[in-house]
């Protein structure tokens, strides 16, 4: 094969791979090798990954292609590379969390989610980047540098975060499809500002067993891809009850490829307002309404939606957030503070501040902000809004301007996520246009609890009617 | 509308105290302005009329 047309490889979704390489097409071998070359040949300047696995992919892959021709098929994702996020648990690979304090940690056994990819044949490329231990959605690291966003031909502007890595990998085409984790945002925004597709299910949907935490009752692992078809082929291999995560939900699994069924028509489509659209761009905004737009043309009935609960969920998830977390890290925040990076430990000292009746008054605000988005979508099948306010920041700039005044990078990037995962409902992000100055801008897609199906339909029938994600950035 | 929050480095020391926490008056100086932020957005969080309704964590188990 010519190197053009290996390169190519690195362009295909999951989806086309695995079909090529079960038609015999195309062989595992080759597909991890391209993705490999093109790690070699971008990863030093993007900084997607910490740890490549160069040896035991290709074994793996070698293993994956004699399986193909003694005619064993695990499915749809057999000899397809992907890569986690590193803080997935993989067995015999350091896990570090993006830290120095776990720089040599390696783990005896897979994260649930990384095994059952493995048993459906799906191969790890390496670990990528993040903001250390996810406590950040910018996605900034000071132990294996910043992962830098492929859509900046300087590359200077930040990936957000904290899956920022899986952001810029999955864009540039060093792999097609990764594992992230969301917290207040953390797969969304890196996908808002990497042009790509995200979902973060519902919480319970997926096990987060052999997954760093940062606030337990926050996080949720899901897919990062470039389609809402892939995103649906790894859902399909990672979804259902964990005995191993007591949260997991024993409702069954759906096929979410069957979902994307590439029509809309009479879904109910409630594009969300006030707090959601107030300080957002008018670049931002234009985006966002026209998609709504493309969607009603195809035939879902559009109205305008506001929730007034989500201004107490700054403050409420702030309290859960740094409790949970220093939860978590404190004996590590005792013994050796000076081995995190500046930003993440003074994030983690909030927790000190904030009472056991904050808490508890945070928890007691969560159901009514759920009940009040669970009100919403009984009269609507999804919630539209941007994923983020604004496109990238430049890397190292910590104010940025949102709506009439400023705003720490941090908080505007967060704002139109969090909610979510406060609430728990299942949110993707998808690409919806570009700025003037070429930056992807990101559609947010919120739906009823472990209803990501319709989620995943509407994101692949936007996708059918647009191109925005089958763009190439100029860094990659 | 509250007041403005105050706390002083000595206060935030015995807070973090508590916790097993111990950190220099530089270190406390540098997250003040953030300390006094969150509380005053979680004592906002207090005037919320949320009735006798139960903490939830997460979530609805099936």
């Amino acid at each position: 094969m010519r190197s053009a047309e290996t390169n190519e490889l690195c362009w295909l979704s999951m989806a086309d791979l695995g079909r090529m390489i079960a038609t015999k097409e195309v062989s595992p071998v080759e597909v991890v090798r391209a993705h490999l070359d093109r790690i070699s040949a971008l990863d030093a300047r993007l900084r997607a990954f910490i740890t490549v696995c160069a040896d035991s992919a290709l074994q793996s892959a070698r293993a994956s292609e004699a399986d193909l021709m003694a005619g064993k098929v695990a499915g749809p994702l057999h000899g397809v590379p992907w890569a986690p996020k590193d803080l997935y648990s993989t067995k015999g690979v350091r896990t570090t969390g993006g830290s120095k304090i776990l720089g040599d940690s390696v783990p005896a056994a897979d994260a649930t989610v990384v095994a059952r990819l493995g048993a459906a044949g799906a191969i790890v490329l390496g670990k990528l980047n993040m903001h250390e231990f996810a406590y950040g959605p910018e996605g900034l690291n000071a132990h294996y540098g910043d992962a830098r966003n492929p859509w900046d031909a300087r590359a200077h502007r930040i990936t957000g975060g904290s899956s920022s890595g899986s952001g810029a990998a999955v864009a540039a085409g060093l792999a097609p499809g990764s594992l992230g984790s969301d917290t207040g945002g953390s797969i969304r925004i890196p996908a808002s500002l990497c042009g790509i597709t995200g979902l973060k299910p519902t919480y319970g949907r997926v096990s987060r067993a052999g997954v760093l935490p940062l606030a337990w009752s926050m996080d949720h692992v899901g897919p990062m891809t470039r389609t809402a078809r892939d995103c649906a082929l790894m859902l399909n291999a990672i979804a259902g009850y964990d005995p191993a995560d007591p949260t997991t939900s024993v409702l069954p699994v759906p096929d979410y490829t069957a979902a994307l069924r590439g029509d809309v028509k009479g879904l109910r489509v409630g594009l969300l307002c006030a707090h959601f659209t107030d300080v957002a761009t008018a670049e931002v905004r234009a985006a966002v309404e026209a998609a709504a737009e493309q969607l009603e043309r195809a035939g879902a009935i559009l109205d305008e939606v506001n929730l007034a609960g989500v201004l107490h969920v700054a403050a409420a998830s702030s309290a859960i957030v740094a409790s949970e977390a220093l939860a978590y890290h404190a004996g590590w925040m005792r013994a050796r503070p000076q081995d995190y990076q500046p930003d993440v430990r003074e994030r983690l000292r909030m927790g000190a501040f904030v009472s056991g009746a904050h808490y508890v008054r945070a928890q007691q605000l969560r159901a009514l902000v759920r009940s009040e988005i669970d009100d919403a979508l009984a009269k609507r099948d999804v919630l539209l809004a941007p994923a983020t306010p604004i496109p990238a920041p430049v890397l190292g700039e910590r104010e940025t301007t949102l709506g009439d005044g400023t705003s720490d990078v941090r908080a505007a990037l967060i704002r139109l996520t969090r909610p979510f995962n406060y609430s728990g409902h299942p949110a993707g992000a998808a690409p919806c246009g570009f700025t003037a100055g070429g930056l992807p801008i990101g559609l947010q897609i919120v739906g009823r609890p472990f209803d990501e199906a319709t989620v995943l339909r509407v994101v692949d029938a936007y996708q059918r009617l647009t191109d925005w994600h089958t763009r190439r950035p100029s860094a990659a | 509308m509250l007041a403005p929050m105050e706390i002083g480095v000595e206060t935030l020391r015995r807070m973090a105290a508590l916790g097993g926490f111990v950190w220099t008056d530089a270190e406390l100086e540098s997250i003040r302005p953030a300390v006094e932020r969150l509380l005053e957005m979680l004592e906002r969080l207090e005037s919320v009329p949320i009735g006798d309704l139960e903490p939830t964590t997460q979530y609805r188990m099936f």
